[in-house]
């Protein structure tokens, strides 16, 4: 009577990731999201001549931030006693989830690049300077010719992420309120202090 | 024996106005005086741009910083004089980062070109309301010549008589070298200048 389900998986190896996966996963959630938001934002929210510009240049900042971000997620993934024991899934989700979370960061470099490329062969060449800080340079070798190209790629890349994290947020969510299993926690936040 | 004309001359950060100031004079024709004392007032004075870019917004910006002198011969109209200076520097388009966007090397290169300068080479009365001035603009360190209408509007009464103008002009920036973001950014910049001056 005194304890009941709880136990059983408090007792099992600790599936959840380290923490610094677990705050880098949810700072890109937010970065991610909000360069969506952004990006639709900056062409169609109606912003005046002025303002549109702050927010392009806004979007090239957080965008590298962003490319720096997957980077260190991947490095920070593999780390040594980063990754733990797999959750108890059965094979085919696995391999599902494994392809989907493949294909997140493979998006997520694919915008990132394909923004850098925009910015590369724009017509207008608008420096990119990262938060006021330093200017980063365009990729050599990109002409404005590539820059259709470019514009196309990076929007289309950004739409099947934005599709695809709507893919995970449903998969998540139901691992959480359906499945009722382990697989939520392995990503959940956790606060200093809470377990 | 050269016959000076009467000439009036001001100077101040105002004072680019001058165009619409000397031929606004010349277009009401104020009676009996061969010259006029006008004043231009600063702070209603604006010297503004726009322009187009392809699936951009179109941008309003405007120049802070001015000065400029002129001579008005109201009998004699095409002996009147204007000159105005324009500090590249102080252009605003409405956001810091946009302004150092438009001074900077590709479009102003305004630490190379301080000054925008226009001088006046002559003056023709086209109707009671409106003048056209014709003068040399240099921008870029290129000069090309830019012709300038300007309307002209009374306001007020009696002693305390106030002209308005507006000037209006169209740069083909390409003409003065300034080809970045072109076909982007559109090649016309239509300049607008309005002013009020007043007698004293």
């Amino acid at each position: 009577m005194t304890v009941e389900g709880e136990t059983v998986g408090a007792e099992g190896p600790d599936t959840r990731w380290s923490p610094l996966v677990v705050a880098l996963h949810w700072l890109a959630a937010a970065l991610l999201l909000g360069l969506l938001a952004l990006g639709w934002f900056m062409v169609h929210g109606g912003a005046d001549a002025a303002r549109r510009f702050d927010l392009y240049q806004l979007h090239k900042s957080f965008g590298f931030l962003a490319l720096a971000l997957v980077l260190a997620r991947l490095a920070a993934r593999r780390a040594p006693g980063a990754a733990p024991p797999p959750a108890p899934m059965p094979p085919w989700e696995r391999r599902a989830a494994a392809l989907a979370h493949g294909a997140l960061y493979a998006l997520t470099l694919v915008v990132a690049l394909s923004g850098w490329l925009v910015v590369s062969a724009a017509i207008v060449a608008i420096p990119t300077r990262f938060f006021d800080l330093f200017v980063i340079p365009d990729l050599p070798g990109v002409g404005h010719a590539q820059f259709e190209t470019a514009t196309t790629l990076h929007f289309l890349a950004a739409w099947l992420l934005a599709g695809l994290i709507a893919l995970h947020v449903g998969a998540a969510l139901k691992h959480r309120f359906v499945d009722r299993d382990a697989v939520w926690s392995r990503m959940a936040p956790r606060w200093p202090g809470r377990r | 024996m050269v016959d000076v004309p009467p000439r009036i001359a001001r100077q101040g950060r105002g004072a680019a106005l001058a165009i619409g100031l000397a031929l606004g004079a010349l277009a009401l024709s104020t009676p009996s005086r061969s010259a006029s004392n006008w004043a231009i007032d600063p702070a209603r004075t604006h010297i503004t741009f726009d322009i187009d870019a392809v699936a951009y917004p179109r941008t309003h910006g405007e120049f802070r910083k001015f000065a400029g002198t002129i001579a008005v011969d109201l009998e004699h109209p095409a002996r009147s004089r204007v000159s105005f200076h324009v500090e590249a520097q102080s252009v605003d388009v409405g956001s810091a980062s946009f302004n150092d966007y438009v001074r900077s090397a590709v479009l102003l290169d305004a630490p190379r070109f301080p000054t925008i300068d226009f001088a006046s080479t002559s003056v023709e009365k086209l109707d009671e309301r409106r003048v056209r001035v014709t003068g040399d603009l240099t921008l870029l360190g290129v000069t090309r010549p830019l012709g300038v209408d300007v309307e002209v509007e009374r306001r007020g009464e009696g002693t305390h008589a106030r002209l308005g103008f507006t000037a209006r002009a169209r740069i083909d920036r390409l003409e003065f070298g300034m080809n970045s973001g072109f076909p982007v950014i559109s090649r016309d910049v239509d300049l607008v200048i309005s002013s009020e001056a007043s007698e004293f």
